[in-house]
């Protein structure tokens, strides 16, 4: 998998987007997972994330022309947008309930946004219907018997599948983490 | 007796974590599958994250100078006309995740250029123009056309499209071409082969496998899958009927069932037991001429590795035809036929690992009754059946019912189908327990517990909606003075 890096690869990817900016999709999908887990671990709240990180990225392509590859990573680039548009979100919702809030949650270490972003693209190689249930399950909070009804299969089978993903996941993570 | 499976303790534990009791026990055998669960709380939605790339497609597109807008023009660009214009750019937006890049409304509404795309590849529409002889599949009566589409991952470009109205018209499968495709079509009359390619190969090497394919005599096919272990069976079909030898050979040569046991029946007839794929069907019969004797008969859905071909067997051997093969939303592919001894198979083939479904058996029962909610409630107080899965519609209530580790199913009739009066053996723990409960819950006695000569205890009772039930449990060993 790309590190978070300098390499070659993600150089041409920048400069194509920075010619062309139809590219920047490229460079969406390879950070889109790092930018999303950092901005979650910080706001802790699904709907604010989505806010935040669409933030991020509709910032970064207007600033994108003006990225130098000045030995600053790109990721690190992002991450530092995403930084700032959380405090904005802090600040935003200090002054909109009228007293200082004091942010929460501490910046959370590099290795911790890996394994996060690691897990969503683990999620989307599984098979269908396992993701299927991650997705119910997770992150619509959906009860086995729901998901049951949808799928048209038993519970007991809904959870065989949610059973198999958590141990696939597992085993890839583990595999990806020594 | 209740032993809850690893399925079941993890499921507690998830739901826990769910419901906010956070904490991961250390030592716990599910530790680490926990850790893994608790993160997948905070992963980004796969809707968000198409949603927010199209508006970034959609700035892009906002930001390109207009002199600079070299569309993305494949050499060919179809050019859809539809019924419905606006309704279909909607559609190929929540079924293919298009992007529209424009379109021109005449006064009237009517949207007479359109433009989407679709994975960079651009598809043109608009509104029926008579006047220019641009007519729509609805008014010519089909389309002659199919259009290719490539997607990451079809099977859930599939279920996504499905979702938003498509018909799947072919089943995803990987095809010797290199490509995983199935074939959707939209409610505008349209047809989209969609694939992910799994292998990328030259013509010269799709050519080689085509050939190989098509050569004389064909190699003789491989099962896609196995039938898997049988769990223990509890729920045993009985089928009465009058020529009980014919059927026993109408039933190895269009179904591969094997005969397992050919013996006389209690009554003095036939008793010839069947194995299909793992699962037991008995039935019996008159030795000679069938005056007189209580035809029995059932509903069975069997599942098969090419249900298309034992399809067409089981009409070349004189069955006739119910339905012809159709692919179900459920995943499955499945063809009704009804037998010459009146007998009714749904002939099925699952799309999965196995051709089975994980939770079904290869001969499952299926009950139709008039009344789906008195036959459960029945099954539950006779029985101890539970009920994991009911699909209540408009069409009538479809439902599952567990009776020991075997599945039944049971569909509402509407009407046109008759209800079926079934025989059926169950094995329980207690007969005579059995048939009391069963008595209670409004059946009536067919005959009173009492000890057979095989080393079984056996009662039997007809319920309330025509089946007949024997229950039976295994006599327990007399033990026997030692010396």
């Amino acid at each position: 998998m790309t590190a978070p890096g300098h390499d070659a690869d993600e150089r041409r990817l920048v400069e194509a987007a920075q010619r062309d900016l139809r590219r920047f999709a490229d460079l969406y999908e390879a950070h889109f997972d790092r930018v999303y887990a950092y901005v979650m671990s910080r706001v802790r709240n699904r709907a604010a994330a989505e806010d935040v990180t669409s933030h991020v990225f509709h910032q970064a392509l207007a600033a994108l022309p003006r990225y130098e590859w000045r030995g600053v990573p790109f990721a690190a680039w992002l991450l530092r947008i995403a930084s700032n548009a959380v405090n904005d979100h802090w600040q935003r919702s200090a002054r909109e309930r009228g007293n200082p809030a004091p942010e929460p949650v501490a910046n959370p270490d590099t290795e911790t946004i890996e394994h996060h972003a690691q897990l969503a693209r683990m999620v989307r190689t599984l098979p269908a219907d396992q993701r299927r249930v991650v997705e119910a399950r997770f992150l619509e909070q959906k009860s086995i018997r729901e998901i049951a009804q949808e799928m048209r299969r038993t519970e007991g089978a809904i959870k065989q599948l949610q059973f198999r993903a958590l141990e696939a996941l597992r085993a890839q993570m583990s595999g990806t983490h020594g | 007796m209740a032993k809850v499976s690893r399925y079941e303790q993890l499921d507690r534990a998830v739901q826990a974590l769910l419901s906010g009791q956070e904490r991961i026990p250390q030592h716990a055998q599910f530790a680490a599958l926990l850790r893994v669960a608790a993160g997948l709380r905070d992963l980004p939605g796969d809707t968000f994250r198409a949603r927010l790339k199209r508006h970034l497609q959609r700035s892009i597109e906002m930001a390109t100078p207009t002199t600079a807008t070299p569309r993305p023009a494949p050499a060919a660009t179809p050019y859809l006309c539809v019924r419905g214009a606006a309704a279909a750019i909607e559609f190929y937006k929540n079924a293919f995740g298009a992007t529209e890049i424009g379109r021109l409304t005449q006064p009237d509404g009517k949207i007479v250029h359109a433009e989407i795309e679709i994975g960079g590849a651009m598809i043109m529409l608009a509104d029926e123009l008579p006047e220019y002889g641009f007519l729509s599949p609805q008014t010519i009566g089909g389309v002659p056309l199919k259009i290719h589409l490539h997607f990451d991952d079809v099977d859930a470009l599939v279920r996504q499209a499905v979702a938003a109205g498509a018909r799947l018209t072919r089943p995803v499968k990987d095809e010797f071409y290199g490509h995983r495709e199935g074939q959707l079509t939209d409610p505008f009359g349209y047809t989209w082969l969609v694939s992910t390619v799994k292998e990328e190969l030259s013509f010269a090497e799709i050519e080689r496998r085509f050939a190989e394919l098509t050569q004389p005599p064909a190699p003789p096919k491989q099962q896609p899958a196995k039938p898997r272990a049988r769990k223990e069976q509890s729920v045993i079909p009985y089928l009465v009927v009058g020529e009980p030898l014919a059927y026993a050979d109408f039933l190895k040569q269009v179904f591969s069932a094997e005969e397992t046991l050919r013996t006389t029946g209690s009554a003095g007839g036939w008793h010839i037991e069947m194995n299909f794929g793992g699962t037991k069907v008995m039935m019996g019969g008159p030795r000679e001429g069938s005056a007189g004797i209580t035809l029995y008969t059932a509903t069975l859905h069997l599942y098969v590795p090419d249900a298309d071909a034992v399809y067409h067997r089981a009409l070349a051997a004189g069955a006739t035809s119910y339905f012809p093969p159709v692919d179900r939303p459920y995943g499955e592919r499945q063809a009704g036929i009804q037998d010459a001894a009146g007998n009714t198979w749904y002939i099925a083939t699952h799309h999965g690992p196995s051709y089975i479904p994980e939770d079904m058996a290869a001969v499952n029962l299926t009950m139709h009754y008039k009344d789906a909610d008195l036959l459960m409630e029945f099954l539950k107080n006779a029985f101890g059946a539970e009920v994991p899965f009911v699909h209540r519609s408009p069409e009538g209530t479809y439902a599952r019912a567990r009776i020991g580790e075997t599945l039944l199913q049971i569909g509402e009739t509407r009407g046109a189908v008759t209800p079926d009066s079934p025989m059926v053996l169950l094995t329980v723990e207690d007969a005579d327990a059995a048939y009391q409960r069963a008595l209670a819950a409004g059946a009536e006695s067919i005959e009173k517990p009492a000890d057979q000569p095989y080393g079984a205890r056996r009662a039997g009772v007809k319920d309330p909606f025509g089946t007949t039930w024997y229950v039976s449990s295994p006599l327990p060993r007399r033990k026997r003075p030692r010396k």
